[in-house]
């Protein structure tokens, strides 16, 4: 049928580039008079979007536990995922790495009914794909399967989140395999950057950079896992964001059946540890005499996302360094100079601790200095002058336009608005977005930028050839890293053993 | 009673394949030769927009290595409508700019040529270059200034920016070269004007500074990873005379060498109608797409000659090749064996014997890592490429093991695989597994896009339509005859990868001194421990006399020395006693 389609379409186009072959329709082939010469006199149809509501989707099932569901019959494939209220910020001192250990061995250990190797074996068989991890602030687990065993699956599923069995050859594997990985923490430049960037950021103590070590991963039992499990994995800490070919009664039915008999606890996790760290503005550096190409991140603490300038903040970020070539960092690091191949800046906005803005880019050894220039310019003049109209309206008309884009399948509805009833965010947020960006002025746009881009506050971070980076460009001697310092000084963090994170002390 | 329940399901789910997977295409061909393939599919009102060009390093030769991937960012760099206030002055200097840099290029090279006879130590280094090359390059810095104030900057960017567009990029590989986007529904016609006008009137602006770009691409990702510039090495050792060989970002010598002019007739030759196929997924109305397609891709003219496929085929390999490297990794094998292109039949049942060796329940997590203990992971896959094919196992030793032990344990996966056929159930498995990924890579529009652009490339994009039951065709006994016809030790290449000791924790005694002075410092160590007491305080009494007369900032190396000189002599003394 479909065969028959395209034959016709083929032969209706033959008839046309016979058309073609005259010499008048050649030249109008070059010189179409409906080619407007430029695009912006392109004429285009009004689009009007208006975004699914969060109470179309919202179910709250008889144990009183949230459930978003949005059906899409196009293919035959559930996808189930699940929002817990746990993390690893409530890893104890000592104990770094047990959250994260929890979630995957949730997965990998079996379950009280089920060895391991069974429950793999099932979960492949049903070609399911299952799993389970914690992050910082939250527990996510998830099933992805064919329609017609969703019964099957949805078995499995629970049985790990209720039951996990903690194989304890499991256990041994997987501490293994972290402490071979944690060996080679000082093997790129990039894990460097991130892990110096966030001790820089927040501190040495706080919850997002404690790491595990060797004694710490020593130290977790499964009995550790069993109580962590124990504490955190009931239903009264989950949300549910449900997608696909199913029938919405029908699947809370399915889910209701399976929390049958399982206590739901209201009781509220301790709260998310404040950040009491202050940054030490000043440029640091972690020597990697292998490597021909410095890392190079500046920046400091950001918002909170409730802040009411954090739209005008977006829309100045996405005109800094945000918004790909169009940025000013990237047009004229990249651009411009041929310095680097990445180079761009983020504004992000906490939910629970103010977020960090973080200008980032990589440049070889000799122009790593004239890139650090070029940057910490940018970011001055942004917090001087106005930006222009035309900048303001390609930031503001993409971030109308590309709106829609967050709700473009039915896993993304159902994740988004899970995601915002796990965080609390107002549901009005999505309504009014679109008409908050509107609202950005260019004067917005200045007012912020000198309010929260903090120069006297940069941190900067560059990791590689410190020795290369120093000596610069022959050609270009005005660059130097030096001169980037207020201090007048260039600290050296050295790398610390990579198993127990302790940092060797200077004589 | 498990396993019967199993193979029934075995058998629905065999049914339901069969019936299931067909993703309902629309092809249009239009007289130039370009082709375009369009899904329309309900959801977000966004369009998933893409071309690809059947053109990847596979076509380049030596000397333009990396031509197409630096192609590849000079399509974002405008055309002579978009990008520039005044294009014939903009074309003007551009003519001026390349003789610049062709009389530069002869400076270069002479340059390489005295470095090559050993007359002077560095091509690259500045004091080399002669009056005249310094005077080039300056003037090249006025033509690419003057060029910047011609120039309307990034508007390729923006106008995409501005009207919605999102995820705007573009890849090359091996054998292809893929540009896409999404954008807002109501904006088709802006993707047709965009598009249509960067492949007939390209202009390759800021070409030379795109280069540095691409160069601190391939530093990004080869040089300053852990194991970039081995994997680039084995790769190349792997392949003896196919085009495979070079890397996709390029060798660095071609990448600076590489001139305008020889990627305009790359591009004439490339990237005409006839070697392009586009593909549109989402919301969408066909009739107005094909409509918009003639109007603008009608005016692209066919390209001077047909483009060839790549003549240079791979010799058979005769002989096992062996690299072993010292990188800051952990300490692992690769196993590679020469195999099939894409498409061939035994390219179907390599796919399946890889995914039986892999994963959670694959042959290898099972055998190697969960009960011998002497990996702490390990895969396989089959890479069928459009001229050639490789088979690739790979595995991470346990602490305690050497990569050499597990090779030799995953040779005998491999032996089980040549000896025995495999069990019904364990194949079903997998052929489950291809049935459900099916479904799964066509969920999303984007995804979908790129997937029938990149058949399209090579076979055709309704083999989406008719691979699946190649897949689920594949029987115990074809495994076992690909394993005994691919898997043989004289068309093998293996990679071993020890652990180089990392940087680790710096020595306190050492901090303070330069790169290069803690290099010196290590090299004296190891003469010292060759030392005796007599020589050692005689080298002690010399340094001391040195180090009054060496600057300030020497010192503190002196002191370093001298206090290793000391604990030395103090050991060497003590264990006489």
């Amino acid at each position: 049928m479909n065969k028959r389609k395209t034959h016709k379409l083929l032969s209706a186009f033959l008839g046309l580039a016979l058309l073609a072959l005259s010499p008048v329709s050649l030249l109008a082939q070059t010189q179409d008079p409906t080619i407007p010469a430029h695009p912006r006199d392109l004429k285009y149809t009004q689009l009007t979007y208006t975004p699914p509501k969060r109470e179309q989707y919202r179910h709250v099932l008889s144990n009183g536990v949230v459930a978003y569901l949005v059906e899409d019959h196009d293919l035959p494939l559930v996808n189930v995922s699940t929002l817990v209220r746990t993390g690893s910020y409530l890893d104890p001192v000592g104990k770094e790495g047990l959250a994260a250990l929890t979630g995957s061995q949730m997965r990998a250990g079996g379950t009280t009914s089920k060895t391991a190797e069974e429950f793999d074996e099932a979960a492949d068989f049903l070609a399911a794909s299952i799993s389970s991890s914690i992050g910082p602030l939250q527990g996510n687990a998830g099933v992805n399967l064919l329609a017609k065993d969703v019964d099957n699956g949805l078995g499995l599923y629970f049985d790990m989140l209720k039951n996990p069995r903690f194989q304890e050859e499991r256990i041994k594997l997987a501490k293994s395999q972290l402490l071979q990985n944690m060996e080679r923490r000082n093997d790129s430049t990039t894990g460097i950057e991130d892990r110096e960037w966030n001790r820089l950021i927040y501190g040495a103590n706080h919850f997002s950079t404690r790491q595990s070590t060797k004694p710490s991963i020593d130290s977790i039992t499964r009995e550790d896992m069993l109580a962590f499990h124990q504490k955190y994995y009931q239903p009264g800490g989950f949300i549910f964001a449900v997608s696909g070919d199913f029938n919405t009664k029908d699947m809370i039915a399915k889910l209701e059946a399976a929390m049958k008999g399982w206590p739901v606890s209201k009781a509220p996790l301790p709260e998310v540890p404040k950040m009491p760290y202050t940054s030490v503005a000043g440029v640091y550096t972690v020597n990697k005499a292998d490597v021909n190409q410095g890392r190079v991140s500046i920046g400091h603490v950001g918002i909170m996302r409730d802040n009411p300038d954090s739209y005008a903040i977006g829309i100045m970020n996405d005109i800094l360094g945000g918004g790909g070539f169009t940025s000013r960092i990237t047009s004229r690091v990249r651009s411009d100079e041929g310095l680097a191949y990445s180079a761009g800046s983020s504004f992000s906005f906490g939910t629970y601790n103010p977020g960090v803005f973080r200008a980032s880019f990589q440049s070889k050894n000799p122009t790593t200095s004239q890139a650090l220039d070029i940057m910490v310019e940018e970011i001055n003049k942004m917090r001087a002058g106005k930006v222009s109209a035309e900048e303001l309206e390609t930031a503001k008309n993409q971030a109308i336009e590309v709106f829609p884009r967050n709700f473009a399948t039915a896993s993304q509805v159902a994740g988004i608005f899970a995601q915002d009833e796990f965080t609390k965010r107002p549901a009005d947020y999505w309504s009014t977005y679109r008409d908050r960006i509107r609202a950005v002025t260019i004067d917005d746009v200045q007012r912020v930028a000198a309010k929260y881009l903090q120069p006297d506050k940069l941190v900067v971070l560059v990791v590689g050839n410190i020795d290369e980076i120093t000596k610069g460009n022959p050609d270009k001697p005005q660059y130097s890293l030096l001169k980037i310092a207020k201090d007048g000084q260039i600290h050296r963090i050295p790398l610390p053993d990579p198993l127990t994170l302790v940092y060797p002390t200077a004589p | 009673m498990k396993k019967i329940s199993l193979s029934l399901l075995a058998l629905l789910l065999c049914a339901f394949v069969a019936a299931a997977q067909k993703v309902p295409v629309q092809e249009v061909v239009l007289d130039n030769g370009m082709r375009l393939l369009l899904v329309p599919r309900k959801g977000d009102p966004n369009i998933a927009a893409g071309w690809v060009a059947r053109v990847g390093s596979v076509n380049e030769h030596p000397g333009i290595t990396g031509l197409s991937h630096l192609f590849e960012h000079m399509m974002f760099k405008g055309t002579k409508t978009i990008g520039t206030s005044n294009i014939d002055e903009n074309l003007k200097l551009m003519k001026e700019m390349d003789d610049v840099r062709a009389q530069i290029r002869q400076e270069q090279q002479s340059l390489i040529l005295k470095a090559r006879l050993g007359e002077i130590t560095d091509a690259k280094d500045p004091k080399f270059r002669s009056e005249r090359y310094q005077g080039l390059l300056t003037r090249f810095d006025e033509l690419t200034k003057r060029e910047k104030e011609l120039m309307i900057k990034d508007e390729f960017d923006r106008v995409y920016t501005t009207a919605g567009g999102s995820g705007m990029n573009a890849g090359t590989s091996n054998d292809f070269t893929v540009y896409f986007i999404n954008v807002p529904a109501n904006k088709l016609e802006l993707w047709f004007w965009m598009e249509s006008d960067r492949l007939r009137n390209p202009v390759f602006r800021e070409f030379y500074s795109e280069r540095d770009v691409v160069h601190e691409e391939r530093r990004l990702r080869t040089d300053s990873t852990p194991t970039g510039k081995f994997d680039e090495q084995f790769d190349s050792m792997f392949w003896q005379s196919s085009p495979y060989g070079w890397p996709v970002v390029g060798w660095p010598s071609d990448l600076e060498g590489i001139t305008r002019e020889e990627a305009l007739d790359y591009f004439a030759v490339n990237y005409a109608p006839n070697n392009l196929t586009a593909c549109l997924v989402g919301d969408i109305d066909p009739a107005r797409a094909k409509e918009l397609a003639q109007k603008y891709f009608g005016r692209l003219s066919r390209g001077p000659r047909v483009p060839e496929p790549v003549r240079t085929a791979e010799m058979p390999q005769l002989a096992e090749k062996r690299m072993v490297a010292y990188a800051e990794t952990v300490p692992q094998v690769r196993i590679r064996y020469h195999t099939v292109a894409e498409g061939h039949p035994d390219d179907f049942v390599l796919d399946i014997l890889a995914s039986l060796l892999s994963g959670r329940t694959g042959r290898l997590y099972k055998s190697l890592v969960l009960q011998q203990g002497i990996a702490n992971s390990a895969g396989a896959g089959e890479d069928g490429r459009k001229y050639e094919g490789l088979f690739e196992l790979n595995a991470v030793a346990k602490p305690g093991k050497t990569p050499e032990e597990v090779e030799q344990a995953l040779y005998k996966e491999i032996e089980r695989m040549q000896k025995d056929l495999v069990d019904a159930n364990e194949l079903q498995k997998v052929k489950n597994q291809y049935a459900a990924g099916a479904f799964r890579s066509i969920q999303s529009n984007f995804g979908l896009m790129v997937q029938l652009l990149l058949r399209d490339n090579t076979r055709g994009w309704s083999t989406i339509n008719s691979d699946p039951a190649h897949h689920q065709a594949v029987t115990p006994e074809d495994i076992r005859r690909v394993a005994n016809t691919y898997f043989k030790p004289e068309n093998r290449t293996i990679a071993i990868y020890n652990t180089k000791k990392a940087a680790g924790p710096e020595d306190p005694a050492l901090a303070g001194l330069t790169d290069q002075e803690k290099e010196q410092v290590g090299r004296m160590k190891g003469m010292l421990a060759q030392a005796k007491p007599e020589q050692l305080k005689a080298f002690l009494a010399q340094l001391e006399q040195q180090a009054g007369s060496a600057p300030a900032e020497k010192q503190k190396f002196f002191q370093v020395v001298k206090k290793m000189l000391e604990d030395r002599i103090k050991q060497l003394e003590g264990g006489k006693q």
